[in-house]
């Protein structure tokens, strides 16, 4: 008994202690220069005082902004993620296998891309919708997607993706047999949703709302490219004007950063009260088979459900940029003339993005297995040990997801060119802050996991005698294996399209992908970037079809 | 307007705040390089120019780190320029806006990093800074006789402009008429570009450089009444000319020259407008990083980049299209040459400089910020 606890606390504490160096360490340093008042061009710092967080009161306008498309977003995200998500885990809808892979497309064609597209389609003036719509005899604009309603759209489609990852993980280990009970006693369908299938995913729901809306709070690239026209700053995008300026205002941006871990450690706490104050446990000791729900004709409406998400956040902006690429300036009714395949040739010829593209994939793999055993270990630790400090560890991981990346970026400069080991300006430096940032990604979808699986499994093994780590590998990591597999690849696709921690961090030699084509939005053409993404897409998809083959055979071995 | 001089400045504040002296406290790494560059061979003739590197320690050493403030095409095509001539010398660089570039190197050489062989900023005052802190190697090249001492840093050696970025007013010729197309400076105030007017962010030198000089010839009042137009600003160039050819916007208060070129060569309907006040301009500076890794290669790239050679390069590359202030420099793609306009600069950098906090606060409040 005494060597199988030791070995889980030093496998909990040593986990612990290792989440807790990557993601404080950077924060001292975030702290330090957002209590820094003097002259920002100098560190360590020659003054303290609180003087940056008191001048954010001068934000009133952009902070309203900011919460407005935030929970806007959120709220469409979990729209789409829950409906979506149900709908192809607990359905007999027609292909519903092939459109769980699709869903997870939007999320790797990264929210540049969506923007971008989006941008071509629904700008008032230029945008295709809009042209068509005046060709046919309309006046003025159909849509504009400038407007706050329209930023957030887009935020939804193509960051909002993770909502669906999540719930769907935690709907395909739910036990069918207790939606199947409440139907046997007659209560109808939308009942036994509402009754049954809801309050069962609530914590992981929740989980994937906070996780969503503080996805959206940092969210950058599509504020940036639909805020900027109508001057709709939200928090991100303020702070990337603040860093980018001379002399940058990066104390500033590091106190707005600083202040909201406040606004996220509330809502872990309201997380953490929901998830403490019910059972959530769907997985148990009695065996069960998953069995999808006939839902009659209305799988066809479901279909056709599923055929227009995938239409508006996958082909439509693929077209559209495809259309783009193939012009030297985008419009709707191009002429002969204004055809041209010099952007993929131009593409193909850039020696930087054809690097950075490999080390993407490189880091992506690192980070996405790395990132699977530490992060599963971590929220093992955190809902399922018995090790006192556990609630604590949550909070230090939920950290990262609490500050920009832009802004925590600077953190992580600070921390690791000051290392004593020579990793900045390195790939081993992009793989420390991938594992950093995307703690909370990883904890929170496996979590969401964990919390479905009844304790008593592992302690029914424990009587057994099983030791700790022979129940981990034989019955905790076999149950966690579909949520697992699902987070891998969440974390290989999150560090390719890895935009706001990069940008700073990348060395003369460590060069990814997604700043490259951002680059090239702000100083080449939206026709050229659109080529760009096009290559990235496809070279990612060919990646993941790979992996999903692979991953595919490890989940299909049957569960003990 | 008598601040001002049109093509031309004087610098004599500015030199000023070069001295060695405040140079020596920051960091303790200027003093013995500077000393170490006071001895000096021959220069030799490499390609067409001249250069005090020894080429075959340069190909030895075989490695640039270059920072820059320029876009990603912009740099690597700087980078292919200089790779072409000499194919032996691996190249690479690191890029960002001027702001987080120049808060990144200094955050390294305080962590005692010393990676980087050449920068260049895109504008003067942070220059100004790494001059000051002693941040830059002093080196000077055999190429700096083809410049006017005004284009160099004072005393010669530090930096140099390597190129200017000019700006008029471009319009969408399908959305504005020629004869109502804005004349001068003072035209862009019309209430009819009210929402359809674009602008720059304030981490833009070229945008603090027009800000400054357009309020010292038009009065404060100036920019107040552009305020009123609600103008709509962007990061880039590229990006004003990409909304302005696509009709997004009708005109820019600061339609860059080398955009301009860009997008005519594409076959965008615009058209540029060249102020008979004059076209604001602000440098973009290079200058080799003290303490550079590679002090051979660092110094053979500012001779190429000072060369004919070089500037050649930077006024015909697509993604830079930067007028070049050599004597002797060749005409540009459309055939003009820079000397043919006439440019405004702040008549006083250090006056300049120190407009910076006045500049963003009004900037940024404009637009919401």
């Amino acid at each position: 008994m005494g060597s199988w606890f030791s070995t889980q606390k030093v496998a909990g504490y040593g986990v612990a202690a290792i989440a807790a160096v990557l993601v404080l360490y950077p924060v001292y340093f975030l702290l330090q220069a957002a209590f820094d008042v003097g002259d920002p061009q100098v560190r360590p710092p020659t003054a303290y005082g609180v003087d940056n967080f008191s001048s954010l009161l001068q934000y009133p306008q952009i902070m309203l902004n900011t919460l407005t498309v935030s929970l806007a977003a959120t709220v469409m995200a979990l729209m789409f993620g829950s409906l979506m998500a149900w709908i192809l885990t607990r359905t007999n809808v027609p292909g519903r296998r092939l459109f769980e892979q699709l869903m997870a497309v939007p999320y790797y064609l990264t929210p540049l891309l969506g923007a971008l597209a989006w941008s071509l389609l629904g700008q008032p003036e230029s945008g295709f919708i809009n042209g068509i719509w005046r060709a046919l005899g309309g006046q003025g604009h159909l849509i504009d997607i400038n407007t706050p309603y329209g930023i957030a759209w887009v935020m939804a489609l193509f960051e909002g993706s993770v909502a669906f990852v999540m719930i769907a993980a935690l709907m395909k280990s739910m036990d069918p047999s207790l939606e199947e009970a409440s139907q046997v006693i007659g209560a109808s369908r939308i009942r036994t949703i509402m009754r049954i299938t809801l309050p069962l995913v609530t914590p992981g729901v929740l989980g994937a709302a906070i996780f969503v809306f503080a996805e959206m709070l940092g969210s950058f690239a599509v504020a940036l490219v639909l805020g900027l026209p109508t001057r709709y700053y939200v928090i991100t995008t303020a702070i990337y004007q603040m860093i980018q300026q001379y002399p940058p205002k990066i104390q500033v941006a590091a106190a707005m950063g600083a202040s909201l871990f406040a606004v996220m450690w509330a809502m872990l706490y309201m997380y953490r009260r929901v998830v403490m104050s019910g059972s959530y446990v769907t997985i148990t000791g009695k065996a069960f088979r998953p069995r999808l729900l006939d839902v009659g004709r209305l799988r066809y409406v479901l279909l056709g459900i599923c055929l227009l998400y995938l239409f508006v956040a996958v082909v439509l902006p693929l077209a559209t940029l495809f259309f783009a690429s193939l012009q030297k300036i985008a419009t709707i009714f191009p002429t002969a003339e204004n055809f041209t395949l010099d952007n993929f040739r131009t593409a193909m010829t850039m020696n930087a993005v054809r690097s950075a593209l490999s080390n993407s994939l490189l880091l992506a793999f690192g980070t996405a297995t790395i990132g699977i055993v530490l992060m599963g270990l971590l929220a093992w630790l955190i809902y399922r040990s018995r090790l006192p400090g556990g609630g604590m560890i949550e909070y230090i991981v939920m950290f990262p997801q609490a500050v920009p990346r832009l802004v925590f970026a600077f953190g992580l400069m600070w921390a690791w060119v000051v290392f004593p080991i020579p990793i900045y300006a390195t790939l081993w430096l992009l793989l420390i802050a991938y594992l950093t940032v995307f703690l909370p990604l990883g904890v929170r979808t496996i979590a969401g996991v964990i919390l479905q699986i009844d304790k008593s499994l592992e302690e029914c093994a424990q009587m057994c005698g099983a030791s700790w780590t022979f129940r981990v590998r034989t019955v905790t990591i076999p149950l966690l294996r579909p949520g697992l597999v699902a987070a891998w690849l969440l974390l290989f696709i999150a560090s390719v399209r890895e935009l706001g921690a990069s940008i700073l961090l990348m060395g003369p030699h460590s060069k990814v992908i997604t700043p490259s084509i951002v680059e090239s939005w702000f100083g080449t053409s939206s026709e050229l970037t659109a080529a760009l993404a096009l290559i990235q897409t496809l070279v990612v998809a060919l990646a993941i079809i790979v992996l999903v083959a692979v991953t595919r055979r490890v989940s299909a071995q049957p569960v003990d | 307007m008598a601040e001002l001089t049109h093509g031309k400045l004087t610098r004599r504040r500015v030199l000023k705040a070069g001295t060695a002296a405040i140079a020596l406290p920051f960091l303790e790494i200027a003093a013995p390089n500077v000393l170490a560059q006071g001895v000096s061979k021959s220069p030799t003739n490499v390609l067409d120019f001249m250069t005090n590197a020894d080429i075959a320690k340069a190909e030895q050493e075989g490695q640039l780190v270059f920072y820059c403030h320029e876009n990603e095409a912009g740099t690597a095509g700087i980078m292919e320029g200089f790779n072409k001539d000499f194919p032996k010398i691996k190249t690479s660089y690191v890029r960002a806006q001027t702001g987080a570039l120049y808060n990144k190197i200094l955050s390294e050489r305080a962590a005692g990093r010393f990676d980087v062989d050449v920068i260049q900023l895109s504008d003067i005052a942070p220059a100004f800074d790494f001059r000051r802190k002693g941040g830059y190697e002093h080196y000077v090249s055999p190429e700096s006789s083809a410049y006017k001492k005004d284009h160099l840093s004072e005393p010669n050696g530090y930096f140099f402009w390597t190129g200017v970025d000019p700006a008029g007013i471009a319009y969408n010729s399908e959305k504005v008429a020629a004869s109502d197309a804005p004349k001068g400076w003072k035209d862009i105030l019309d209430t009819r570009w009210k929402g359809k007017i674009s602008c720059k962010i304030s981490a833009s030198g070229l945008q603090f450089v027009q800000w400054y000089t357009l309020r010292k010839i038009y009065g404060d009042s100036f920019w107040k009444e552009f305020a009123k137009l609600q103008p709509r600003a962007f990061d880039s160039r590229v990006q004003l000319f990409d909304r302005l050819s696509k009709g997004d916007d009708m005109i820019t208060a600061i339609g860059e020259y080398p955009a301009y070129i860009l997008f005519k060569s594409r076959g965008a309907k615009v058209e540029f407008v060249a102020p008979p006040d004059g076209l604001v301009a602000t440098p973009l500076v290079v200058g080799v990083v003290n303490r550079a890794p590679h002090p051979e290669v660092s110094k053979l790239f500012v001779d190429w980049a000072m060369s004919k050679r070089g500037q050649a390069w930077y006024q015909s590359n697509p993604n830079l299209y930067y007028g070049s202030v050599r004597t002797d420099a060749p005409a540009m793609p459309t055939g003009v040459k820079l000397s043919d306009f006439k440019l405004l600069y702040p008549s006083d950098w250090d006056e300049y400089a120190s407009q910076s906090a006045t500049f963003l606060k009004e900037w940024n409040s404009m637009l919401g910020l």
